[in-house]
């Protein structure tokens, strides 16, 4: 077989998992067994724990203040009480969520969790990458009754990044406190994979999988009982490939956030 | 308690992005507020590298003072401050360790003349300690998504897919920055090398 793509063995020197047909090629290539250990000489430098993102706050004690205040010649000082409590200020560092609790998801749902985080630090740096999150959002006018239920939350959902797809996603609830998902969406056909809809906490951390729309349609999916949609707003359209693999692609064509 | 006061009973402080901003302005206060809320973060992280004592309490308060002084290279609108704070707090640990091996190579060296052998019998240098003060400094050369990017991956250990996620950017996106950065880190490696052995 030809050689792992260079993405691939960038992929393989941050020992990502990789798929078994590269793994197979990789296991026995000199070439690219070589290009792997040149690219992780950087990886292995900086990619240690010391050097994460932060873990457990400690303290500093107090004669750390007085060496920066001599130094700078700053004045203004920090309160000993508030340092000494070391609970940084949100949104720093939360303590980790917990997941949240799992319903019985409806089939053919699949509840996925990505891993769990050490620290928001640079999750609010990374914050400011997000594209189009959070724009578009009431442009359908809540409290519309029909058939299915009164409307208690709407999306506008944008395109990312170039896909070109959007649409329109509603939540009704039943009279019996049920609740489905009406998505209407407008994207391109696809020759392979599909389209999956998801509902994403605002860290785009934990998600539930809704089922799978088409593009170019309206369709109406359950929505699992018991999850609080306030902690999971974002609604977000996502390219599955045919590979079985229950997890968000990351590939995502359009979002929005319910409000 | 006053009519406006807060929790603690002082004025309604400002947001984390405030200080940020002030911060940057060169403002005091926002140096205060800054140790206040983020100095726990900081020192916790130089209490993992080095364990509490005197080298932890060193990396605190040089980042501090570092950032103060270089608060002109804080660009509010590149990322929050405690993030900022993170990186430059990276730098002091990774140049302490670089301290601590040249005081241990001076060390050797000595007890090696005093013993006549050859002192040279090592590596000059632990290259992986000068690889760090190195890449830092390529990373901070770094623009956006770029630097984002291969942060998450790096001291977040997250997957290409969860950073495609977490930052709604393309998954080819996504590899095709992670290669770009790695032959970066790379040939900023060679090139040094190649000046070592010069
Ligand atoms: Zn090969």
């Amino acid at each position: 077989m030809p050689h792992c793509t260079p993405e691939t063995l960038a992929l393989a020197a941050l020992r990502e998992p990789l798929p078994a047909v590269d793994d197979a090629h990789l296991a026995g290539c000199a070439r690219c067994q070589a290009e792997v250990a040149s690219l992780q000489r950087g990886v292995d430098a900086l990619a240690v724990p010391q050097l994460a993102a932060p873990g457990p706050a400690v303290p500093p004690p107090p004669a750390v203040w007085s060496a920066i205040a001599a130094a700078t010649g700053v004045t203004a000082t920090p309160r000993p009480d508030v340092v000494a409590a070391a609970v940084p200020a949100a949104p720093v560092a939360p303590p980790p969520v917990p997941p949240p609790p799992l319903p019985p998801p409806p089939a053919p749902a699949t509840v996925t969790t990505l891993r769990p985080r050490r620290s928001r630090l640079l999750l609010a740096a990374a914050a400011a990458l997000v594209v189009g999150a959070g724009i578009g959002a009431g442009a359908v006018a809540l409290g519309d009754r029909d058939d299915d239920g009164l409307t208690v939350a709407a999306a506008a959902l944008d395109p990312l990044e170039e896909s070109g797809a959007s649409g329109e996603a509603r939540v009704l609830e039943r009279g019996d406190g049920t609740r489905t998902l009406r998505l209407d969406l407008t994207a391109a056909d696809l020759e392979d994979g599909f389209y999956e809809v998801w509902l994403i906490d605002e860290a785009v951390e934990d998600m539930y999988s809704l089922g799978v729309v088409q593009g170019g349609g309206e369709v109406t999916l359950e929505v699992p009982p018991g999850v609080d949609l306030t902690e999971f707003p974002v609604v977000d359209v996502s390219v599955e490939p045919l590979d079985g693999d229950p997890v968000h692609s990351g590939v995502s064509v359009a979002r929005g956030v319910l409000a | 308690m006053s009519s406006h006061a807060g929790p603690t009973g002082h004025r309604p402080e400002p947001d984390d992005a405030e200080v940020g901003r002030r911060f940057a302005a060169g403002e005091e206060q926002a140096l205060a507020w800054a140790y206040e809320r983020f100095a726990g973060q900081v020192h916790g992280m130089a209490v993992r590298a080095f364990g509490p004592g005197p080298d932890a309490e060193d990396v605190t308060q040089q980042t501090f003072i570092s950032a103060w002084t270089g608060r002109a290279g804080y660009r509010p609108e590149q990322g929050p401050l405690p993030a900022w704070l993170v990186g430059v707090c990276r730098h002091k640990i990774a140049d302490t360790w670089a301290r601590r091996d040249r005081q241990r190579r001076t060390a050797e060296a000595a007890v090696a003349q005093a013993q006549s052998a050859p002192a040279t019998a090592g590596p000059l240098v632990d290259s992986a300690v000068a690889d760090r003060v190195l890449l830092l400094g390529e990373l901070d050369l770094l623009g956006q998504p770029q630097r984002g990017i291969i942060e998450l991956a790096f001291f977040e250990d997250l997957t290409h897919a969860q950073i495609a996620a977490r930052t709604g950017l393309p998954l080819g996106t996504v590899k095709s920055h992670i290669r770009r950065t790695l032959e970066r880190l790379r040939t900023r490696l060679e090139v040094d090398d190649a000046a070592l052995h010069a």
